[in-house]
């Protein structure tokens, strides 16, 4: 080991070079997350703060054959699926969703979300815009919106992490931008474009110890020559990074094998392969997502598999569907078994809904006219319908609801005025967090 | 009729204990010198009699003291007061003046000491009040109490159907919405206190706005009895407002102390009133000052220069605040041009000491970053220490402005102001072309004003004239005028494109008058799928979105109309208007800027959002840059020479016991976060790594870069934040940190495989036998931080280099070299030396 000169000497952000290699030892393979968390609380630090687990469906999943089944509707139109009843008297959803029928007085569905633009990517369901008259640098998702305001919980967790990795249709695969906000509050993505950074690139743990004690030494700049925080929060990041490639916070939310085996074993096991050109059906995401709003994140996004299907619709439906339905309803009954459910809100939605008319390849087609989006937690009202559409699940018959209603609720699950709170855009112009008009639902909130 | 400012009326010793200041003390509110005066002020400061007119009318009276030394303190909550003879007036504590019957008073504040000051006031048209005007009475409660905000009902939409103008600029429309829509449910003349507008406001009936005004409030009595009267709109002859001024306007004050203001305004009439009730209070910095409704400012402990903006019925008035440290500072080294002279007048005034002068070795470092984008070379940087030629710090920097270096470095950053962006690839040659005149022009010291012409007025192909590539990118009048005014003008004019600008005097008919400028733009295909643009033959103007009518060309403010005719260019007359020496926008937005690029921050910031209500922190100095600028014909090298040589750019960034949560007063260096580009550069540089960049010769440095076509290659720039040259705004470029960059940095295979490569530095060290490893340590730290070792960090560097480790087969062995060196650039690299420039 080195020794380092300038025993007396403090990072920028208050801790001693001795804490700070003390911390790096802990880290390696020291403290366990439920341990930290632990610590945490005794130290006083609020164990509990709010935030939005986002799942988007790329391809947009026929919403008359999950969540919104017309039995009454001619055979061309009406699907191969039965409803079954679910724990809240009223409420069918299709049969390949047993589990999550067991759990609907925890869940709400919107059966009438109207103003989808049609597009193939995830824009509407990450910002609530669509990409009309958007401004310079575009419209910033919800979680960059979160770091921006928010900031982190926790200096050792990013406040945005999007877990979707690399898909064939790339725009499937936005775990949310950050728009005009910039590249500071993008979300952090262990799969992305960063994932190499995380792990050592071809040196031994040994040598980083050495290099960290190395520039520990050299890094003796004084840092009150700054009073604009920058500096110490570089500090503050390079500490995060250490972590991340000696293991600590972070790291630990993300490796599920530290999961007690009988949670996630509820969560079942997936598929890491995308389907097709879209996301993988990895029931880990939802066990990550979880842990990682308890670790500190406000916002998680992540994509689960390819639900856009021109043909062969109910084949890969059976396939998919019980994933999902292991997922989700794993997901939701761990928010409310570690009392999250006041907390963390969870949004599960695609960019649209499927045509009414099967298709001649058994498919169903684009239809943006209408679809279903399901939400969870966030002390919301659960166990209801919000919305209906007609006989045919074509177009909306009572109670419209525009994305922008879903965003302005979630932001009022996390405490935030819509009518109120603007960000500066890059002329200065305050922007709102939603667009003109819309209110939190009032079904839910 | 104006009686003078102040009344002397005792002048009885008061001695208040002194004490002198130390660093960290918190000072005291109370100067520590004699109190002789006591002042009241109640007109705009002036001791003219006030006239209260009406029930409704009130007063807020302003006492000053006057110290032996000069020092003015607010005492307006620290005296008695009286009002003689009983019966007209009524005084609270706080000197707000409310009438209760007609007839004449003199109201006298005494203090403590028995010092006393007084003032006439007479109150009339208490028994037989004047109808009440819409406009003037009953729309500033709606401002006032937030109705018509932009986050209410004065969203262009309304709130739950109820809308209202924003900030009350359009009282006829607020009328008819008010009254006359919703078949007039929302007033009840017949049982006022039930009108719907009544029970929504004070809470009565569900709102989701709240409270916002008490049942037992004169605003809420007001609204009664307008309702009571039959909701008139006023006089057709009714005078309306003329202009507010706030007292004092300007004051030096102490830190923790607190101010009242008083707000006045005048009337097309001549009549004034007191609207300090009335207005609407805002402060510039936060974390300087706070303001309550009643206009009392309350000051914290952080010394420097403090904006309170005032709004009352679109106008606007500022008070600002200069809060001094109040240590001495001492003697200054003689100023080496005006910008010394005013910076450091300004560091006198406010009490805070500056930093020494930076060593030759940061100087070095600090101005080659600043001017040139890149590290000084070993050779540059041990030359200017070196050296004993008193102008040495003077040669480097005319030295560096002849370089090509600097005109990369600034091209750069005019490529992303002006948009150069690759929207699709066959953009490249307008990128390239366009980026190579901006570069050429910087290079050949072209005066900005003939820069701003030339893309203002340009015309044809990309070939025949580059700058029409920002007519490719900016399409439509609107985004013209909106990306010059931003740009040249330093105006957000985009928000009166929808509304009256909040805090500005531009309506919409300034912006579309602006944009008609823009109106003969017309664009044709040109080949490889390209563009001309040229001029149409036609009337310039453009339709007022809000009238519907078309609104003619013609400049800001007071500023004739431009008539070009149908076969004239309307954009020579613009120019001409934006780069003239009388324009009062050009060249403050344009110093200002630049003052940011060197300073870190801007004299006004954001440093393009130059507004009255947005003064800057030194006015004097921000004027006389600008003064000298257009004397200089608009040279922008010249500009950048006289900021680098000033000594306040060549202080140290080593807070002294005074200043080190200074960030707006230029007392020392603040540093700066290296851009993307250039710690790309510097990282590739102390590496010894070629870079390069795909399709472009190799050895491109990242400043050179024409375009944002890039960034999706480089995770390195985009992580760090280059901008996308998507917008006019230099705040595109994001400065922030992250933890992706801190990984990228610490652990990137793009940066580890530079070091590792085999022909990287790291190697060439180690096989360079015929230095040792002192003289290696010695030009690693002056290529990264342009400074010698010290002798504990040559000697910790060494042991490193020379130190014995046991491999895997537990043998204790000297640790491989090449490695060892690997690690010691990898380390100077992350360090905040190496990532700030200081």
């Amino acid at each position: 080991m080195l020794t380092v000169p300038g025993s007396s000497h403090r990072f920028c952000d208050g801790v001693s070079r001795r804490n700070f290699l003390k911390i790096g030892a802990l880290g390696m393979g020291g403290l366990a997350l439920p341990q930290l968390l632990r610590a945490e609380a005794a130290a006083g630090i609020r164990g509990s703060h709010k935030a939005v687990i986002m799942i988007f469906l790329p391809g947009g999943p026929a919403h008359q054959d999950l969540f919104d089944l017309k039995t009454e509707a001619p055979s061309e139109i009406r699907g191969e699926f039965t409803p079954i009843a679910t724990n809240v008297p009223g409420i069918q959803i299709c049969e390949h969703m047993p589990r999550v029928a067991r759990c609907m007085d925890k869940l709400a569905i919107v059966r009438s979300i109207v103003g989808a633009t049609g597009g193939h990517d995830a824009i509407q369901c990450l910002t609530g815009r669509t990409n009309r008259n958007m401004p310079a640098g575009g419209w910033p998702s919800l979680g960059a919106v979160l770091s921006k305001l928010e900031g982190s919980v926790d200096p050792a967790m990013p406040p945005f992490v999007g877990l979707s990795p690399k898909m064939g249709h790339m725009p499937w695969a936005d775990a949310g931008t950050p728009g005009f906000l910039g590249v500071a509050h993008a979300p952090f993505k262990p799969s992305g474009a960063g994932q190499a950074d995380m792990v050592l690139n071809g040196i031994s743990l040994d040598r980083l110890s050495d290099r960290r004690a190395l520039l520990a030494g050299f890094d003796k700049f004084r840092c009150d020559v700054d009073a604009s925080g920058l500096m110490a929060g570089i500090d503050s990041f390079d500490q995060q990074a250490f972590g991340v490639l000696t293991s600590s916070k972070l790291v630990e939310a993300l490796d599920i094998e530290r999961e007690d085996p009988a949670v996630r074993a509820s969560y079942g096991k997936g598929d890491p392969h995308n389907r097709d050109d879209g996301g993988p059906k990895l029931m880990e995401h939802f066990l990550i997502a979880r842990r990682l709003v308890e670790a500190g994140a406000r916002c998680v996004t992540l994509a689960f598999g390819r639900w856009d299907h021109h043909g062969g619709n109910f084949p890969a439906l059976r396939q998919d569907l019980p994933l999902l339905d292991q997922g989700l309803a794993a997901l939701v009954q761990d928010l409310y078994n570690r009392g999250l459910d006041k907390d963390v809100s969870v949004v599960i939605w695609g960019e649209f809904g499927r045509s009414p008319k099967i298709n001649k390849d058994g498919g169903r087609d684009h239809w943006p006219n209408v679809s279903c989006a399901l939400l969870a937690g966030g002390g919301m009202r659960t166990g209801q319908l919000i919305g209906s559409t007609d006989r045919l699940g074509a177009e909306v018959k009572d109670r419209p609801v525009q994305f922008g209603e879903v965003f302005a609720t979630l932001y009022h699950n996390l405490g935030i005025d819509v009518n109120k709170v603007t960000i500066p855009d890059l002329t200065g112009r305050p922007q709102y967090l939603v667009d003109a008009g819309y209110q939190p639902m009032r079904e839910l909130v | 009729m104006r009686f003078p400012a102040t009344l002397i009326l005792m002048a009885i010793s008061a001695l208040l204990p002194t004490r002198t200041l130390r660093a960290g003390d918190a000072p005291s509110t109370q100067p520590a010198k004699q109190l002789t005066i006591l002042s009241i002020s109640g007109d705009n400061g002036t001791l003219a009699p006030l006239e209260l007119v009406g029930r409704d009318a009130h007063w807020q009276i302003v006492v000053t003291g006057s110290f032996a030394s000069g020092e003015e303190r607010d005492l307006t909550r620290g005296v008695r007061y009286a009002a003689r003879p009983a019966g007209v007036v009524q005084v609270s504590d706080s000197g707000m003046l409310t009438p209760v019957g007609d007839g004449e008073a003199s109201v006298e504040a005494t203090d403590a000491d028995g010092r006393a000051a007084s003032i006439a006031v007479r109150v009339k048209y208490f028994n037989n009040p004047q109808p009440i005007n819409f406009a003037n009475q009953i729309v500033p409660i709606f401002t006032k109490a937030g109705c018509n905000g932009g986050g209410c009902h004065g969203k262009l939409s309304g709130q739950n159907g109820f809308r209202l103008s924003l900030l009350g600029f359009e009282p006829t429309e607020d009328y008819e919405h008010l009254v006359r829509e919703s078949r007039g449910r929302r007033l009840s003349p017949a049982a006022p206190e039930h009108s719907l507008l009544l029970l929504k406001a004070t809470g009565m009936l569900p709102h989701g706005g709240g409270k916002r005004i008490d049942a037992s409030s004169d605003d809420y009595k007001l609204l009664v009895r307008w309702i009571t009267q039959g909701m008139p709109v006023g006089g057709a002859n009714d005078p309306s407002v003329a202009s507010i001024e706030v007292f004092p306007n300007h004051r030096t004050e102490p830190l923790g102390g607190e101010q009242q203001l008083s707000v006045v305004a005048r009337y097309t009439d001549g009549t004034v009133q007191d609207v300090t009730r009335s207005a609407v209070y805002e402060t510039g910095e936060r974390e300087m000052a706070s303001v309550d409704s009643g206009g009392r400012v309350t000051f914290y402990q952080q010394p420097g220069t403090v904006s309170v903006m005032v709004r009352y019925q679109g106008r606007i008035a500022v008070f600002q605040a200069t809060l001094p440290l109040g240590a001495s500072v001492g003697d200054l080294p003689a100023p080496r041009n005006f910008i010394d002279a005013l910076a450091f007048k300004h560091l006198r005034i406010t009490g805070m000491p500056p930093s020494a002068e930076c060593d030759d070795a940061t100087f070095v470092r600090r101005v080659t970053i600043d001017i040139a984008g890149r590290l000084p070379t070993v050779a540059e940087a041990t030359e200017l220490v070196r050296s004993n030629d008193p102008a040495k710090r003077d040669k480097l920097i005319d030295r560096l402005l002849d370089s090509g270096d600097y005109a990369d470095y600034f091209a750069n950053k005019w490529c992303a102001l002006l948009r150069n962006h690759r929207t699709a690839a066959n953009y490249q040659r307008g990128n390239y072309l366009f980026h190579d005149w901006i570069r050429d022009s910087l290079y050949a010291n072209k005066p900005f004003d003939q820069f701003v012409r030339e893309i203002l007025t340009a015309s044809g192909t990309v070939t025949d004239s580059p700058p029409t590539e920002w007519y490719r990118q900016v399409t439509a009048p609107t985004d013209e005028v909106e990306d010059v005014a931003q740009l040249f003008l330093g105006t957000r004019i985009q928000c009166a494109k929808c509304h009256h600008h909040p805090y500005e005097k531009w309506s919409q008919k300034d912006y579309y008058s602006l944009a008609a400028f823009f109106s003969q733009v017309a664009r044709r295909p040109a080949e490889s799928g390209e563009l001309a643009v040229y001029v149409r033959r036609a009337a310039p103007g453009v339709v007022n979105a809000k009238t519907g009518q078309v609104v003619k060309p013609c400049g800001l403010g007071d500023t004739a109309p431009s008539n070009p005719s149908p076969d004239d260019d309307a954009r020579a007359d613009l120019a001409d208007w934006i780069v003239s020496p009388d324009n009062r926008f050009f060249a403050r937005a344009l110093v200002n800027r630049y003052w940011k690029h060197f300073f870190g921050r801007a004299l006004v910031e954001p440093e393009d959002d130059l507004r009255d209500t947005n003064p800057a922190t030194n006015p004097e100095l921000l004027d006389a840059l600008a003064k000298h600028f257009v004397q200089s014909r608009f040279e922008l090298k010249d500009l950048i020479r006289t900021i680098c040589r000033s000594r306040t750019y060549q202080l140290s960034a080593v807070p002294n016991a005074y200043n080190a949560t200074d960030k707006q007063n230029y007392s020392r260096y603040y540093p700066k976060r290296l851009t993307a580009e250039v710690l790309l550069d510097s990282v590739n540089a102390l590496a010894g790594s070629k870079g390069g960049f795909g399709g472009l010769p190799a050895g491109t440095r990242a400043v050179q870069l024409p375009d944002n076509s890039f960034n999706v290659n480089s995770y390195f720039l985009t992580v760090f934040g280059r901008p996308e040259s998507s917008s006019a705004c230099e705040c595109e470029r994001s400065q922030d940190a992250s933890l992706a960059q801190s990984l990228h940095l610490l652990n990137s295979q793009d940066v580890l495989s530079e070091l590792s490569a085999a022909d990287a530095r790291p190697a060439a060290l180690a096989a360079d036998a015929a230095r040792d490893d002192d003289q290696k340590i010695r030009e690693l730290y002056l290529m990264a931080y342009s400074r010698e070792p010290s002798a504990d960090e040559a000697a910790f560097a060494r042991r490193y280099l020379t130190r014995r480790k046991s491999d895997t087969a537990g043998a204790f062995r000297p640790v491989n070299k090449r490695e060892a060196y690997e690690d010691v650039i990898w380390a100077l690299i992350n360090t905040k030396e190496f990532l700030f420039n200081h």
